[in-house]
């Protein structure tokens, strides 16, 4: 269950998409999902699925790992569908008791099956390209300008990358106490929801002790490091906006413009 | 290089017995001291302030010349003595290897090119460079802790002070991690501060110091410290399994030295024994 997570989840490579700035690409991202939002005929949503295909053939990230984004998600993108579905008004092709089939229900419905899945293609494919640390450096990068009316940029992006870095520790620390408590006859499976609910009690207080004491320890070695918040703190990536990051903008753009103009035809 | 002067300290006001008292201890460069005491001993509490994490409530403590209250020369204080502790993932900041080793010098304001170079350089000399670009959660151990040594010496430290940092790992992870402090400390002229549990690790180290109700009991070369087998064992603490070997031998009436730290010692003086008795019955 916890594994099919795939946010946050970094495959490394070297393809054009990697090397793009985290930072860019975080716009990119946010200006291709506006792109999703615009497109409302097919012909746009083929060219939106041609651009999609394209950026994972040039990541390189094999498209299974891309669609297993999709699977979690799976139940809420149906649900939107089914909802969209029989709660469009228009021409009725079909009709049983209340339910009620209309022909533009059938597009919105399939328009919007298509922008969920491409939103999620989308974003899996930002953190499978960008590593959670470039991420966090893109984000407050990105940030900077709140800075200066102090807001905590450096803190939050800090706060962002060590609770990345926790988590497979803490998922393990969870399927370590969860094994002991059940090895002392703790039963997480079977019972009504409430049941089940108050099982979680016994994993959930030693987790969280234990979180907290990570937490003093980690501040203490942090301290040891001379940490003391973001102030002429220096990078070891030094990140700038280069050459692959105007042209990837550039192809951006040239596909926004398409997508607005197949919108007027389609 | 790190001297302490009449160090006394207790956590809160409400505490009646104090956890430090009195110290006096002096700890020159280049020299690889273990500090070892049974649990309470005050150990941990001691050599937090040898990087002003805690400041002394009496006494002073100075880290090379510098008084650790001065909060001016804090930095410098930090950067002078690095400290690794004992469980390794509450001290990774970074989910990949290279980032966290880089984490001190970044705080530091060291330019980038020299960063990658101290990185590259920390990580070959505790032998991590093929797994430079490896998340650590995927490291055993052993690794993970000389990750962390590795992250301290990207800060250039004269010391580096550690915590119990082979108690949660496994034989092999021990031994890769006092091969490191051994190689750091004669190759590098680094000088170390191992705190530990484990008598065998202390052997290594040149001066074992031996804490005891938060003050200074002993303090000298390990062959000396652990000869005295029925005194520290009666502060609570084991000897080195092939000295406790030698002692029982010799209160059984078999005369061996007392003062064996190693199984090739003990080899050596048992032959000596059975060639000695060897000698007799041809006599």
């Amino acid at each position: 269950m916890l594994r099919d997570i795939t946010l946050g989840q970094y495959f490394p490579g070297n393809s054009p998409v990697h090397r793009i700035d985290a930072m860019v690409k975080i716009i990119l991202a946010v200006l291709y999902m506006t792109v999703i939002f615009i497109a409302k005929s097919f012909l746009a949503y083929g060219l939106v699925a041609a651009f999609t295909f394209f950026v994972i053939f040039l990541s390189t990230v094999p498209i299974r790992f891309v669609l297993r984004g999709l699977k979690p998600l799976l139940i809420f993108i149906v649900f939107t569908a089914v909802l969209n579905l029989f709660m469009t008004g228009g021409t009725v092709i079909w009709q049983w008791g209340f339910l009620r089939l209309t022909r533009e229900g059938i597009i919105y419905a399939s328009l919007m099956i298509l922008r969920v899945v491409f939103l999620i293609m989308s974003t899996s494919l930002l953190t499978y390209t960008t590593s959670p640390i470039a991420l966090t450096d893109g984000i407050e990068r990105l940030l900077t300008p709140l800075g200066k009316i102090g807001f905590p940029t450096h803190e939050l992006a800090m706060m962002m990358s060590i609770a990345l870095r926790f988590i497979p520790t803490l998922l393990e620390e969870t399927d370590k106490i969860m094994k002991a408590q059940m090895a002392r006859g703790a039963d997480f499976k079977t019972g009504s929801l409430i049941k089940r609910a108050k099982a979680l009690i016994p994993l959930l207080v030693p987790l969280f002790i234990s979180a907290f004491r990570r937490a003093d320890e980690l501040a203490v070695a942090m301290e040891c490091r001379c940490y003391r918040g973001g102030k002429n703190r220096t990078r070891l990536h030094e990140s700038k906006v280069g050459r692959i990051d105007f042209i990837a903008l550039g192809i951006l753009i040239v596909f926004s413009a398409l997508v607005i103009l197949s919108n007027k035809s389609g | 290089m790190i001297k302490t002067e009449n160090l006394s300290f207790k956590y809160n006001n409400e505490q009646e017995s104090l956890v430090l008292e009195d110290i006096n201890l002096t700890i020159e460069k280049g020299e690889f001291v273990a500090i070892i005491g049974h649990n309470g001993s005050g150990k941990s509490t001691l050599v937090k302030h040898f990087n002003a994490i805690l400041l002394p409530e009496g006494g002073t403590v100075y880290v090379k010349g510098i008084d650790t209250r001065d909060e001016s020369r804090l930095y410098d204080i930090r950067q002078a003595v690095g400290m690794v502790f004992q469980n390794p993932d509450n001290q990774l900041v970074a989910t990949i290897v290279e980032d966290d080793v880089a984490f001190a010098p970044e705080n530091l304001g060291v330019a980038p090119s020299e960063i990658r170079k101290r990185v590259d350089r920390s990580l070959e000399t505790v032998g991590m460079s093929e797994y430079t670009h490896h998340a650590p959660h995927l490291l055993s151990g052993g690794q993970k802790q000389r990750v962390a040594i590795a992250g301290i010496l990207a800060m250039k430290p004269d010391c580096i002070v550690l915590d119990e940092p082979t108690a949660m790992l496994d034989p092999i992870g021990r031994r890769e991690v006092i091969q490191t402090l051994l190689k750091l400390n004669s190759e590098e002229g680094i000088t170390i501060v191992l705190v530990t549990h484990n008598m065998d690790e202390a052997v290594s180290a040149e001066r074992v110091v031996v804490l005891s109700e938060g003050g200074v009991e002993m303090d000298g070369k390990p062959r000396e410290i652990f000869c005295q087998v029925e005194r520290l064992k009666a502060l609570g603490l084991a000897v080195p399994q092939i000295t406790e070997l030698m002692y029982e031998l010799s209160r059984e009436g078999i005369n061996v030295p007392c003062d064996i730290l190693t199984v090739d010692e003990a080899y050596n003086a048992l032959s000596q024994i059975e060639n000695y008795n060897k000698g007799l019955k041809r006599s």
